[in-house]
């Protein structure tokens, strides 16, 4: 238990605005809304079953060496890197599209030139201060009052990225956004906008693979996703966190009509706890994909969950999770539908391997329809490894532990169709290296 | 000629129920034995045995080169040598042919990576398996036939010295047929012992009779062993009157 007071925790909270405010130089709507989402803490109501008293995640000043690049690391975790070989390919993409450090962007002549066509990835700080237009997109899916965490996100947000896509543009290649180093005091509380407007295509990877130096025990990102009518967005959300940290991401997505929003989330180190709770609400003939790979090490504890409304006549929405569960994790996923307009069509579909009988899974598929012709359905496959995969696989001479690699990327591997290769290989070594251990 | 497998009164055992009865069989280095019977004399069961599946427990003679082959795990009797083209290969979501072969070919055979891969190429053309094939997962939505060449694949990637192919022309096309004998013949002539089991002496169409032994097994055990032309007399009468005959029914 915390040994603050709930007033102990709003003068903190009081600091950590006016220290943005003023480091941000940020306009006055936006530090209004911070003292909303401080007033909301105060009274929002708290449940979460890893973190019981609200009070443990209020961050207080703590010392932790500063750090600005992959050079300065500490030797285990460089050590970690290489063996991966993960530094080349984030190096590559430092140098290559945007990076994220704190709250200033990197923008290289590849963005340059993207935003004479119309694509404008900047940072949040930046965002509200340059756009006025982000005002209207800006905390409009979520309510502070919501919980504790959405009022806490509310007060002290800082990082994240506005990304706006013109009608009509398509964007080629996949943007990569990453929060490796955060030197600031504060939670690290990332807030993300995708603006995609009518006609447009892009794909953004966002997250970081490789192990995250963060200072804080919590992680509080939030994302709003605006797509417009006929615009595809594909987001791949890539976690490795170390394992004492707590994430609690918050999705919220409006696809329009005709548009596709496809949403991967790879959580190969989702930390001791991961509670999620993303919603999309899908318009006519819209189309929204809500994909999950987790994989359970140690004691995780993972809760994802994850609610598409058909709100639109012809809507479908699809979610699909497949976990892998190691040593004494416990993953649940609460996927649900609910179709409120007429010809909808869902799907949920879990997939479980448990490799240890101490590892636990439940899942609870949820399905509504307030209306008569909408078409959902469900399957659910929870099991170990079938003896005759690793019979097979072993009698050419792999050794149990690679069969048993082989077998659980393939488990994945249908799920990873939108991750470029080098993404790709990168996964795979993280999952032969938790299950090199076992 | 060099011994590779001796099995001397080989009992095999699922929970205690016994499911061969004590199976003699020799197979010296360079031979070809073919093994025949209906189904149910155990047949498959004797392969999966050889192989290691963890559902058969074996007891009696089984060695390899001289070695108790009881006491190896699966993967250890495969890099001895030994190769098993099951009859039905489990069906793995997720894992493309081309990876698993790599993977094989790196760990057990020591065959650099950036070699491997045109390796696996370039043999799957000769069993008619094309790139964009042997990129698809393994024997997944795959025809009889073309997981038949997916194992022979495999087998000629490896090189075993005794290679165990339980009907591999069941279920197949004349095409596939015609494909599988002729690397029968292949396997035959560079000097690898063959043990293969089969129901139809067509799968023989290449291979060279004159060195071929057959063997004929009911109920658990084998009870009658022969030459080529013992294949066509069961073709020709069936195997219940081949039994009267020699007076193989107890």
């Amino acid at each position: 238990m915390s040994e603050l007071t709930m007033q102990d925790a709003k003068s903190i909270i009081e600091d950590q605005i006016e220290t943005l405010k003023k480091r941000n130089k940020e306009p006055e709507w936006v530090t209004e809304l911070r003292y909303k989402g401080l007033k909301a803490f105060m009274e929002a109501p708290h449940s979460d079953p890893v973190l019981n008293d609200p009070l443990d995640f209020i961050v207080q000043d703590e010392q932790i060496p500063e750090i600005h690049d992959l050079d300065e690391l500490p030797e285990d975790m460089k050590k970690l890197l290489d063996s991966l070989g993960i530094a080349e390919v984030e190096k590559k993409y430092v140098a290559g599209i945007a990076v994220q450090s704190d709250t200033s962007m990197v923008l290289n002549d590849f963005m340059k030139a993207w935003r004479e066509k119309g694509l404008i990835m900047i940072s949040m700080e930046e965002a509200v201060r340059e756009f006025p237009a982000v005002k209207e997109k800006f905390m409009k899916m979520f309510n502070p009052y919501e919980s504790k965490l959405a009022a806490y996100h509310t007060a002290v947000w800082n990082g994240g990225v506005f990304l706006h896509v013109k009608s009509g543009l398509k964007v080629p290649v996949p943007m990569h956004l990453f929060f490796i180093i955060q030197n600031s005091a504060m939670a690290q509380a990332p807030h993300i906008i995708i603006d995609a407007e009518p006609g447009s295509y892009i794909h953004l990877i966002e997250g970081c693979t490789s192990p995250v130096l963060v200072r804080h025990s919590l992680h509080l990102d939030m994302t709003e996703a605006y797509i417009g009518d006929g615009a595809k967005v594909m987001l791949s959300v890539l976690q490795n966190w170390p394992e004492y940290v707590h994430t609690r991401p918050m999705t919220r997505a409006i696809v329009g009509k005709n548009a596709e929003f496809i949403n991967t989330t790879v959580g190969l180190g989702t930390g001791r706890s991961n509670i999620a709770n993303p919603r999309y609400f899908v318009d006519s003939n819209g189309y929204a994909e809500m994909n999950g790979i987790l994989l359970g090490k140690k004691d995780f504890y993972v809760d994802i969950g994850g609610e598409i409304e058909l709100v639109g006549e012809g809507a479908r929405g699809i979610n699909t999770s497949k976990s892998v569960l190691m040593d004494e994790s416990k993953v649940i996923t609460r996927g649900l539908i609910r179709a409120k307009a007429p010809k909808t069509k869902g799907h949920i579909s879990c997939d479980a391997l448990i490799l240890n009988p101490k590892a636990k899974m439940e899942t609870y598929p949820g399905l509504i329809s307030e209306v008569d012709d909408a078409e959902l359905s469900h399957e659910a496959a929870i099991g170990k490894i079938r003896e005759e995969e690793l019979f097979y696989l072993m009698s050419r001479g792999l050794k149990e532990e690679e069969a048993t690699q082989l077998i659980v990327k393939g488990f994945v591997d249908p799920l990873l169709k939108d991750i470029p290769a080098e993404f790709v290989i990168e996964i795979r070594k993280i999952i032969e290296m938790s299950l090199g251990g076992m | 000629m060099n011994q590779l497998l001796r099995l001397e009164n080989l009992k095999v055992y699922v929970e205690n129920r016994e499911i061969l009865g004590g199976v003699n069989l020799e197979v010296n280095s360079g031979e070809f034995h073919v093994l025949m019977g209906q189904n149910g004399s155990g047949k498959s069961t004797l392969a999966l045995t050889i192989m290691g599946h963890p559902r058969y427990r074996a007891d009696g003679v089984m060695e390899y080169k001289g070695e108790d082959l009881k006491s190896l795990s699966v993967d250890e009797r495969a890099r001895r040598g030994i190769f098993l083209a099951f009859q039905h290969p489990a069906e793995i979501e997720g894992v493309r042919i081309i990876d698993y072969a790599r993977l094989v070919l790196e760990k057990v055979r020591a065959v650099p990576r950036e070699k491997s891969y045109d390796m696996v190429v370039e043999k799957g053309m000769e069993v008619n398996l094309g790139e964009e094939e042997l990129k698809r997962y393994i024997n997944v939505g795959f025809s009889g036939g073309e997981r038949k060449r997916i194992e022979l694949l495999l087998a000629l990637l490896l090189e075993p010295d005794l290679v165990i192919l339980d009907e591999p022309d069941s279920g197949v096309d004349v095409d596939s047929l015609s494909l599988i004998s002729k690397k029968l013949h292949e396997m035959q002539k560079s000097g690898k012992s063959v043990l293969l089991i089969t129901h139809y002496g067509r799968i023989l169409q290449h291979v060279e009779s004159s060195e071929v032994k057959v063997h004929v097994m009911r109920k658990g055990k084998i009870v009658l062993s022969g030459h080529r032309d013992l294949v066509r007399k069961i073709e020709e009468q069936g195997f219940d009157s081949l039994f009267k005959e020699c007076g193989c029914n107890e």
